[in-house]
């Protein structure tokens, strides 16, 4: 498809669904990281034993999403 | 001298109930629907204040998010089967895979922890009833113990008698409703502890803390 004169595109299916999937994985990072911010807010209302371990998890998810979402918009 | 009476000083020797059920050895695990004497703090807590009992929702009522989950795990094994989906490149396929699996996984992990965080906690002094809707909005009720008017649950559905679980509500003189969104239209009360292991021991040991502090009221002792 041409989208200016001499400047043409081949959108294709893969492309977007490819791009829709970039920007799903951006949005997903993104509430990660509310969930991050909920979790330390949820442990500072009721401070229990297990929420320590509950923070390393959400980071651990957080970090995964991270870097997972670089490889996914970078490929 | 020794002292026969003193009106200010409080009674520390713990309810009798709560007694009896530490005396069985259940309701320690931090994972549990019904907790005593757990070891942890809250913010509004007051100086001197002892939580008598931690309690959530009971594990199995999550068993609806965690089937839905284990039925999407597998969605990714035939996304060929899908129209779309299926004329996409093996790459994007992948990705796609990717996005779904950590979709999954936020799910999980957030009603999780909405069902962690969401508690209800009994001191000897008030009752906090502490609600998370969504990621976004919290709702805390506190009331004092000697606000409290009437105590009672219900059991409803096999599940519940089965596990054992069910709502405590808990009416005070306020006329305000909770605006829960996990309830139908909204909770009875604003202190409706819902989905909770062994309620008839939760509401014995408020019951107890309510003669507790009728009787202190009467000796004129406050709190």
């Amino acid at each position: 498809m041409e989208i200016l004169p001499g400047i043409t595109i081949d959108i294709t299916l893969s492309i977007v669904v490819g791009l829709m999937v970039k920007i799903l994985m951006i949005l997903l990072l993104l509430l990660s990281v509310i969930m991050v911010r909920q979790e330390v807010l949820m442990n500072k209302v009721v401070n229990l034993p297990l929420g320590k371990n509950l923070r390393v998890l959400v980071w651990v998810f957080f970090l995964m999403t991270l870097i997972l979402t670089t490889i996914v918009v970078i490929a | 001298m020794p002292e026969i009476f003193d009106a200010n000083k409080k009674e520390d020797d713990g309810l009798v109930e709560v007694k009896r059920l530490m005396a069985s050895g259940k309701y320690k695990n931090d994972w549990g629907s019904l907790i005593l004497s757990p070891q942890i703090k809250f913010e509004s807590q007051n100086e001197g204040e002892k939580v008598i009992v931690l309690g959530r929702r009971h594990f199995v009522t999550n068993l609806g998010w965690i089937a839905l989950i284990c039925f999407a795990f597998f969605v990714p094994f035939f996304w060929n089967e899908f129209p779309l989906v299926a004329d996409v490149d093996n790459n994007v396929h992948f990705f796609l895979t990717i996005l779904w699996y950590l979709s999954l996984a936020l799910f999980a992990m957030q009603n999780f922890l909405l069902w962690f965080y969401n508690v209800y906690i009994v001191t000897d002094e008030r009752l906090v009833d502490v609600d998370f809707f969504g990621i976004l909005y919290k709702n805390i009720n506190v009331t004092q113990i000697r606000k409290v008017e009437d105590v009672n649950y219900s059991q409803k559905g096999i599940l519940s008698s089965f596990f054992d679980y069910g709502d405590v509500v808990i009416q005070t003189a306020s006329e305000q409703r909770s605006d829960d969104v996990f309830g139908k239209g909204g909770e009875a009360s604003p202190f409706t502890f819902e989905a909770v292991g062994n309620p008839n021991e939760v509401v014995r040991i408020i019951s107890e803390l309510m003669e507790q502090e009728e009787e202190e009221e009467y000796q004129g002792r406050t709190r």
